[in-house]
Parts: structure tokens; sequence; C-alpha cells
């Protein structure tokens, strides 16, 4: 990853082109593939993600819905029940609770209640994560709550290559899968890559990324955090110390297996991630570990999180309550140190 | 552009008029079904034999019957707990034990009310929660009102593939307060979706009468908000039922969009069988005997024979109408009735209970 921070190529496309890239690919390769989302059409999407896609398939293909994410969420079900493949954009991840009843009660549980009979493909993708000025309702991680909620994949790509190849897969996926995309990174020129195109570009669901290789503490994350991390490996090899970075990519399913093969290595651990702590996805990895991985660890795991807080505003209430590459150095220190 | 319940308006051109005398009398026999159903549950669960909750349709099955006699077999619903005789009279006349038939046949719906392995969603969820992709029949969840979206995402498909299916979503007049309710029509009301929304305005909403729950005389002016026809239908009376829900059926199969069609009832019992006893005291005594005295098996023998097509006589046996679940016996209903329960209560009996292994099977769908 580092040798693309060196410069940015004409060919080298970022994080936002990616992800719009998988998503017309797809629905060229798919004639049964429809795209809905507020403002996702004759605009292009708040950010642009489906920018020319309305031109290119016709409004009947890609929908610019009311503003009604329950209806949405609810008839692409529907669609997805007789036998569409469904993108649905969330125009900011934040925006999904207004149709949680529609995902986690109706979609995520069709396939489990009818006996398999029925399987939902859809993709519920949006822009998510703090560090942005977004405040309390433009700048959520809420996977958490979805975690909790059986019959839903959930990933989160960190780069742009991740972002085409995860999109691609959940796109293809016969179930339906929460696409959380982090938008401080849609447009960030330092992590821009060559992408592939088709099945080439394809990165599956379930396996994790080794971002770093590293021999003293392993740092399992996702999304944002990923770049954070990577930050702090650098600050911690200066302390002499080697930083492992697992990028898991997708929380549902869960690569455990990468990871503990890492804390075989390593013997520590610091899970790192900007949902709050308490019930958080973080919790979820040091409990698995704990259990799974315990003979392989040398000082109790320990996870950095956002504090139990909602996001505020202005700049340095948000960075006092967000992970920082600071705090992460400094938790993987005391971990190592132990 | 509600309109008002009229039996003379447009007599020329009813629907029902394109009805033969023995389709009138099969409508009666799907009411007879329909009852004996209900009032069969109500016994099996007092001897023990269910478990769960039975939501009684009964005084509502002239609802059930005359919305769904006119469907094509192609044709998707969206049925709730009220509506259990929906899942088997869907696509009826194709045939009742006819194997292609895009209904589920009598033994699917009695496995699934027994919670038994040969229900189509080997008793995963409760009741009326199953459905089936093949027979086009939604499946509901315990969020009323919350499968209306998905019909309209079946139809937008539909449409897209070239098909002319049409859907009918049942929901209680409760159910209309949720957000969910207008955030479906709304949509559907804009791509001109052919759903029709049947309100089964039965005036309580669990134990809230209707005046706690909208601010209408009708129910029905509530379409004039979404620039849809909102019609109201006799409850009661199957035939007027049908015409409504007919003339919503052209509507949307011409391409001009959804319908409401509230159709005004009264529900005989508690909620659910566990409210009965609650039931017959919070509701008011002289309501509950005025909105059970138009039995709808009744009314369409009244007008089968004021149309000639039933004798008196005929009229006179299989008295069913106007009683109690625990006042009727199996000789107040035809026989092929009987018989047709008979044989979805033996295949349940003898359904095996799904395997254990199986709570723990099919969150996701393998990837191929």
């Amino acid at each position: 990853m580092a040798s693309l921070i060196d410069g940015v190529s004409s060919t080298k496309k970022n994080y936002l082109t990616a992800i719009k890239e998988a998503i017309a690919e797809e629905m060229a390769r798919n004639p049964h593939m429809i795209a809905m989302g507020e403002d996702i059409g004759i605009l292009g999407g708040a950010f642009g993600v489906t920018d020319g896609l309305q031109a290119r398939f016709g409004p009947e293909r890609v929908i610019d819905m009311p503003i009604s994410e329950g209806a949405i969420v609810g008839t692409a079900c529907g669609m997805a029940l007789n036998g569409k493949t469904v993108m649905v954009e969330m125009q900011f991840i934040d925006f999904i609770s207004c149709g949680f009843d529609q995902i986690v009660n109706m979609t995520a549980t069709y396939h489990y209640r009818t006996a398999g009979e029925v399987n939902i493909p859809m993709v519920i993708r949006g822009p998510a994560g703090g560090y942005g000025g977004g405040a309390l309702y433009h700048s959520q991680m809420n996977e958490a709550w979805f975690a909790n909620s059986p019959g839903l994949k959930i990933v989160c790509p960190s780069t742009p290559s991740d972002a085409k190849g995860l999109m691609i897969s959940a796109l293809r996926d016969p179930n339906p899968v929460l696409f959380y995309e982090i938008k401080e990174l849609y447009r960030k020129r330092e992590i821009e890559e060559e992408l592939n195109a088709g099945d080439d570009a394809i990165v599956p669901l379930g396996k994790a990324r080794i971002a770093r290789e590293g021999t003293d503490v392993t740092l399992v994350t996702y999304g944002q955090n990923v770049w954070h991390c990577l930050e702090a490996a650098d600050n911690l090899a200066k302390e002499g110390y080697s930083a492992e970075v697992i990028d898991i990519r997708t929380l549902v399913p869960l690569d455990e297996e990468t990871i503990i093969a890492s804390l075989q290595k390593t013997n520590r651990l610091v899970v790192v991630n900007e949902a709050p702590m308490t019930c958080g996805f973080a919790g979820e990895i040091l409990a698995r570990m704990t259990t799974k991985a315990f003979r392989y660890l040398d000082a109790p795991p320990a996870r950095v999180t956002r504090l139990d807080t909602p996001v505020p505003w202005v700049k340095p209430l948000e960075l006092h309550v967000l992970p920082s590459v600071e705090k992460i150095t400094e938790t993987a220190l005391q971990t190592i140190r132990f | 552009m509600a309109t008002k319940t009229n039996k003379n308006s447009n007599e020329q051109s009813r629907p029902r008029d394109l009805l033969s005398p023995q389709q009138m009398r099969e409508m009666l026999t799907q009411l007879y079904l329909a009852r004996y159903f209900d009032v069969r549950l109500i016994k099996e669960k007092k001897r023990g034999r269910l478990r769960g909750t039975l939501y009684s349709s009964h005084n509502q099955e002239a609802i059930l019957v005359g919305s769904l006699f006119g469907l094509k077999g192609t044709d998707w619903i969206s049925p709730i707990h009220r509506d259990m005789p929906a899942f088997f009279l869907k696509d009826m006349n194709a045939g009742w034990r006819n194997p292609d038939r895009i209904g589920m046949t009598i033994e699917e719906v009695c496995a699934q009310v027994w919670g038994k392995a040969g229900s189509p969603g080997r008793a995963r969820d409760n009741w009326s929660h199953i459905g089936s992709k093949s027979k086009r029949i939604i499946h509901s969840t315990s969020m009323l009102a919350g499968t209306i979206p998905a019909a309209a995402g079946v139809v937008y498909a539909d449409r897209l593939d070239g098909g002319d299916a049409v859907v009918l979503t049942y929901n209680g007049e409760g159910s209309t307060a949720q957000g969910i309710f207008h955030e479906a029509i709304n949509f559907a009301a804009v791509h001109k979706l052919p759903v029709i929304t049947i309100i089964e305005n039965n005036q309580w909403a669990y134990g809230t009468p209707t005046h706690l729950e909208y601010s209408l005389e009708d129910f029905a002016r509530r379409a004039d908000g979404y620039g849809i026809p909102g019609l109201i239908a006799d409850g009661q009376d199957v035939l007027d039922v049908y015409d409504k829900v007919m003339m919503a059926v052209e509507h949307a199969r011409a391409g001009n969009g959804p319908s409401i069609v509230e159709c005004k009832t009264f529900r005989a019992y508690g909620h659910g069988d566990h409210d009965d006893d609650r039931a017959a005291k919070y509701r008011p005594k002289d309501e509950v005997e005025e909105g059970r005295s138009r039995d709808p098996i009744a009314v369409m023998k009244q007008q089968l024979v004021a149309l000639g097509h039933m004798t008196k006589e005929e009229a006179g046996q299989h008295l069913a109408e106007n009683k109690g679940a625990g006042e009727v016996t199996d000789i107040d209903f035809p026989e092929e009735v009987v018989a047709y329960l008979n044989e979805g209560v033996q295949f349940a009996i003898k359904s095996p209970l799904p395997e254990a292994e199986e709570g723990g099977m099919w969150v996701f769908k393998e990837v191929e």
C-alpha cells in the first residue's frame, strides 16, 4: 500500500470511482439489476457515486426514490423476491435507521423464515463514518445494529481495489449485504489505485487482508481506521516495534482464521473501530479472540473505539471522541509492554 | 375521488353482472369454507391440538372471497394475520384440488397451523406468516403494513418483465397509521403500480376503536391524498366487495395505478383468541350485536334467492350463518367443505415436526 502514496498516475482511480465502476459493470452484466435511492438518477447521487447511471440504464432501472427509506428497502425486497438484484443507496448510512424494520425484520429474515425458498439479493450501500465534521447524523458507523441481526452480510472496504472487488462480490451474493462506504476515503488521492475490470477485480466476502505484516502486535480494524492503524504502525516502528495490521474487510462473515494466525505470531491484540464501544464490533472480535486464541495471548487484548457518545460536530470535539493515531499507538504500546 | 357505497349506481356495468349463477353459488361455498376453516381451528385449539394465537376472520369472510374471486392465478397477494383463508382461496376457481392452481393447498395451510414440517415455511414462523414465491403469496411479518412496500416491489419487477400482474394487499384499519403504509402507497402512486390496498375496517385495532386511529369519517378518503381512487365496499356483501375490488383491478391492469378499497366490517371476536374474554368487556355489547347482525353467508343467500339462483329451500340448508363458533356443527356446512378441510387436517396431523437442527439453518443462502 505504501508505494501508492508515492505518486498518482492518470490510470489510478479513487475509492468512489471504484464503487461507481463496480455498480455500472454489474448493471451492464446483469439485466435484472436495479438501482434505487434518493437523488441517484437525475442528480447522480449526493456524492456522485451513481453519476451517469440513469442516462445509461434508464429511469426504470435507476430509480429516483421519494424520501422514504422504509419504502426504498421494502420495495427493493419485493423486487428481489420477484427475481431482481437490487442496489439500494442510503444517501448517508445514518438514514438507514428510518428503514430499520424493513431491513432487520423483512429482508434479513426472508431466507430463514421461508426455509430457503426465497433469497433476497440486495446491497444496501451508503457513505459512512466520521472525521469529516458531519456531526451526529452524517458521521455514524452503525454496523453493529445489523451485525446483531442475523441474515445480513456486512462489508466495509478501506481501499479502492477492495471497494470495487467487494462491491462486485456483494452484488453477486444471493443474500442481503450492507456495504459501508467511507466517505472520507471517496476522493482521497493518496489511496488511489489501478483497478481491474470485471471478474479480475473480484474480492471475495469473508477474507481479511493483511495490510501490513508485523511480529509484535496485531491491530485488527476496518474502514477508515485501517489508515490510522498503518500510521500508528509507522509510529510503533520508530519505537522499535513491528505491528501487523489486519483489515477484516467484512464483518459478517468474519475471517477469524487470519486473525488467529496473526495472534499466533504476535501474541498481542488491539482492535480498532470508530463505532461506540459498548456492544460495538470491536467487542465482538475481542470476545471471539479471547475465547478462540486465548492461549496465544501474552497481554490482555485491548480496543480503541469511539467514546460511548454520538459524533459531535466541531473538530476538537469530534477528534476527542473518535479513535486517533495517537490513541492507537499508545494503546498498542501498553499492550506490547504489558 | 372517494366513491360512496351506492348499490343502485352503475347497475348496468357492475363486474358481478358477468358472473354466472354457478360462480355466485361457488362464492357462497367459498364463504362456507372460510367460515368452516375458522370455526374448525377454534375447536381444534380448544381441544389443545394447536399452539399459537388464532386470529379469527369470522364475519369478515366476504372480503377475502370477494376480493380473490376475480383474480388471475398469476396475480400476487399479501395477506396478514386475520386472512388465513386467503392462502387457499387464491386461484381456487382453477379447481380446489387442482395441483396446478397458483394458491396454497389446504394441506399446506393446515400443516402450517399445526406447526409441522409440511408447512411451506417448515413452521419457522407462526400462523399467517407463510407465503410462497411460486404461488405468488408474499410472506408477512408481525410489523403491520410492512409488506405493502414488498407488494409494490413485486409488481414493479413484474411490470419490468412485461407481466400484467396486480397485487392485493390486506390490511386492518389499525395498520394504516404506520409510516410505512404512507411511504409504500405514495411510492406505488408515483409509479402507477398495480397495488390494490384493501382495508379490512373491522372497527377495532386490537383494543382501540377507529375514532382513536384516524380522523376521517370514511377511511377511503385517505386515497385523495395520494391522488388515487378510494372505494368503499360493504364488507358483509361478497358481491359488493367483488365489484369494488374488480373495479380497482381493472383500473390497475389498465396501467392507471393503485387504489384503496375500504371494506367496512366488524371483528366478531377478540383480536386473537387470547383476547376473546377481554374483548367482550371492552367492546359495547350493542355495538358487537349490530356489527355481527349481517352475517356474510346470510347476506349472500338472500341475494342468491332474490336473483333466482337459489331456492328458499336450498337457502334453508346448512345454517352456519348467525352462529358462533361454539354453536355450529359440521352439518351446518356443505359436505364438500367439511371433506376438503378434513383432508388438510389429516395431512397436518400426520406430517412430522421439523427437525430441531433446522432451527439453525437457512440464515444465509450458500454462495454458489
